[in-house]
Formats: C-alpha cells, structure tokens, sequence
C-alpha cells in the first residue's frame, strides 16, 4: 500500500517538475515549486 | 493573450526555483528528522537493568514502536509495578513523571517497571493543524534541558493508512485515526498493525512480569470532565478511591472514575479483563491540548498559563478550576508523582508482595524547587538529581 502510495506521489513530482520547465508564466512556475516541497517530504517518508 | 501568459518564466527561473525547493526541502527534512533522535534519559541510581519492549514481543525488534523499558529492582523481594508514561507524547506530563522516576526514584522492596516513551512511533512527529512546537525545555539548576512534544497518536509515516473506521481487538467501533492511538488498541493483536503490535507487547510485559499493579499516566484537555482523575478497572477501585482519600486528606483533589465496560481497548479496561493486574489510569489538566486554548507554544505547555482558559473557568466551561496561574508543568508532574507513590502506598497495605520505593517528591516538593530540581542536568551525569 506504501509503495503504491510512493509511485503515484513520485508520478506526480515527476509531472510537476516537466510542467515547472516547460512553465512560461513565473508564478506558474512558483506554485508548482512549492507544491514540489511536500511532495517530495511524502515521498521519501520524512513528513 | 493574456497578460500573466506572457509571464517572465524561463529555464533558468525554473532552475533556480528547484534549486530554492530543494533548500528548503533540505531544513525541513532536518528538522522532521531531528524529530526521531531520543533525548537523553540518564538512568538513575535506583536503575538496576535497561531492556526493550521487544524483549517480550519480538516482532517489535527493529521498528519504530520498539522503546526502553526501565526497570528499578530492590534488595528485598516484593510486588511488581509497571508505570507507564507517553502513551500519548502529547501529554507531556506523562512522559516526564516517567522520566523523573528513572533518574531520581529508588526501589527498597520488589520492582518497578517504567516505560517512559510507551508510544515511541508518536514521539517522532506532531499532530497536524495543532501548531504544536517539536520540543519544550524544563529548566534544571544546570541549565534548560530539551524534551520532546508529540502527537496522540502513531506516526503515519510508520502506520499507514487510517480505515474510516477502526475497529479493535477488542470489538469496539472507533473513528478511523483511532487506529494509531495506543490507548485503544489494547489488548493489541501479535499480527496486527503497529499500534496493535505495540499493545500487544506492553500487555506481554504485564504477563510475562507478573505486574501486579500498572499505572498508565495520562493528561487532559481543561474541558474534557475526565481530568485530574483516577480511572480503575473495577479490581482496583478500592485502591483508587482509598488513594483518593489520603490525598485529598494531604491538600490534593483528585477523582476517581470507574473503567467503563463498553469502552474497549483502553489500558483499565483491557489490562485488568486480559492480565492479572491492578489497572489504572491517572489524568491531570495540560491547557496545551484542548480546544479553547490560545496561543500554542512551548511555554503554554511548560507555563500552563492562557488567558481563554482564565475566561472559559470564568464560564463554567471547565472541569478543573484555572486561575490566572494556569496548570504549569511542575504542578501537573508532582499530582502524577504524589498519585503514584499514594497507589502504591495503599497497593501495598493490603498486597502480600508490595513495592516499596523512596525519592519520589511530592506535588508540594515539585512546586517548591520545580520540576528540573528532580531531573538530571541536560549534560552527561555525574550524580542522582
């Protein structure tokens, strides 16, 4: 279920991350960066 | 095209953008991280032996949920008590009533058993949306020493997910973050979740120890009517409700609640149905945890002083008076150290193995010289407290 649960969140950090670089409005790019930050913290088990 | 899609956003902003998550990324995980190192607990003289809960649950060996079991042993042979704080690390009185056991306490007669960190899982993280710090500091004559908050319940990053609704080993129907509560999880399942796991383990301790008396410490919200309080499976309520006299007999008010038989899973239900022990509960009054509360910060949980609760008590709202004072942490440790000597003093009157132990300060004693005067200094000891 953990696993599972790693994948998706991973998936989505991945798709994140494209859309910060492909992002041309800079606000865009800053709401993704923060969204990054929990994401990762849930993916490595930290938080 | 609108104006925002023009937007400034290139790869380097981008890239520098990731390089300011990252940094971020890298203090918060410190700081989440700090959250699982212990601080110290300096075993005292009166310490005779230092284990593990898995020592009588082995599934428990190498997880989170395993923590130190403290044991004080007398020269002369007696009963066995097991006092357990930090079933709930977000009742801190619990946890440092253990704490102050183990460095300053010593056995003359049968054992004393103390868990100090019962729910070492929850001590790793803070509840959400509470605004809780990670630590608090109790100041000793040698300078501030650091202690852990935590949170009710099991870490999730450890037990993962929470069903809509739990149901325990014992049959009882519970919210779903119940799940990680230790105190409804008795008397655990060996191939249960952590939690149930956990339980399982204190409940073998009991077993395998032969603990004829188990104290769980506890605190309470000031609105919550439970509160500075003794709730005894009814095998031991006559030693509760006589403890209860002599203290109040000594300037201490305190109540005594029978262990209700349609609540399941909670330590003086479970341990008195499914051990051999005398089980019981104590509670005293933590202004940090109810919901009229204000600001919430290390000194509301160390000071116990806030103005809404002055107000609430003004209302009739509360179960326990608050005066301007407020609960400090002094007074909440020497209730829950002044109960436990009193329910063992009584245990032993009319037990054939008692358990006799000496250095434990009363609640007029912990007011008088704080609370730190009872604990080791934050460096490496040399002495007892």
């Amino acid at each position: 279920m953990t696993l599972i649960y790693q994948i998706i969140a991973a998936s989505v950090i991945a798709l994140i991350v494209w859309n910060l670089l492909r992002e041309k409005r800079l606000a865009e790019q800053m709401a993704a960066a923060l969204v990054l930050i929990p994401l990762i913290l849930r993916v490595l088990m930290l938080k | 095209m609108k104006g925002g899609e023009r937007g400034y956003g290139r790869w380097w902003t981008a890239l520098g953008l990731l390089i300011a998550a990252a940094a971020v990324l890298l203090v918060a995980s410190h700081s989440f991280l700090a959250m699982h190192v212990d601080p110290p607990i300096y075993p005292g003289q009166g310490v005779t032996h230092v284990g593990a809960l898995s020592d009588y649950f082995d599934r428990l060996a190498g997880t989170p949920a395993d923590t130190p079991v403290y044991v004080l042993e007398g020269a002369e042979p007696g009963g066995t008590a097991l006092i357990l704080g930090g079933t709930h690390p977000n009742e801190p009185a619990a946890s440092l009533t253990a704490i102050a056991l183990i460095e300053g306490a010593t056995v003359t007669r049968g054992r004393l058993i103390v868990i100090p960190r019962a729910n070492h899982s929850a001590f790793t993280c803070t509840d959400p949306q509470e605004g809780y710090p990670q630590t608090y500091t109790i100041e000793t004559p040698a300078g501030p020493r650091e202690f852990r908050y935590g949170s009710r319940g099991t870490n999730p990053v450890h037990q993962w997910p929470d069903p809509v609704i739990y149901i325990n080993a014992a049959g009882q129907s519970l919210a779903g973050a119940e799940v990680r509560n230790l105190n409804r999880s008795y008397p655990g399942a060996p191939d249960g979740n952590l939690t149930e796991r956990l339980a399982y383990a204190i409940v073998e301790l009991i077993r395998t120890e032969k603990v004829d008396i188990a104290i769980d410490l506890h605190e309470a919200s000031p609105e919550y009517p439970v509160i500075n309080a003794i709730v005894a499976h009814e095998d031991a309520l006559s030693v509760a409700a006589e403890a209860a006299l002599l203290l109040e007999f000594e300037g201490m008010q305190i109540g005594v609640e029978r262990s209700p038989t349609n609540l399941r899973g909670l330590s003086h239900r479970e341990w008195g149905d499914y051990t051999d022990a005398l089980a019981l509960l104590v509670e005293a009054p933590n202004p940090a945890q109810g919901r009229l509360r204000g600001r919430t910060n290390a000194e509301l949980i160390v000071e116990g002083v806030d103005p809404y609760y002055v107000r609430a008590a003004e209302r009739g709202l509360l179960y326990v008076p608050f005066l301007e004072q407020g609960h400090p942490m002094d007074e909440r440790v020497g209730r829950h150290l002044q109960t436990v000597a009193m329910l063992l003093e009584v245990y032993n009157t009319y037990a054939d193995a008692d358990v006799v132990m000496v250095g434990v300060p009363t609640l007029a004693s912990v007011l008088d010289h704080g609370l730190g005067a009872y604990l080791f200094p934050p460096a490496a000891p040399t002495d007892s407290p």
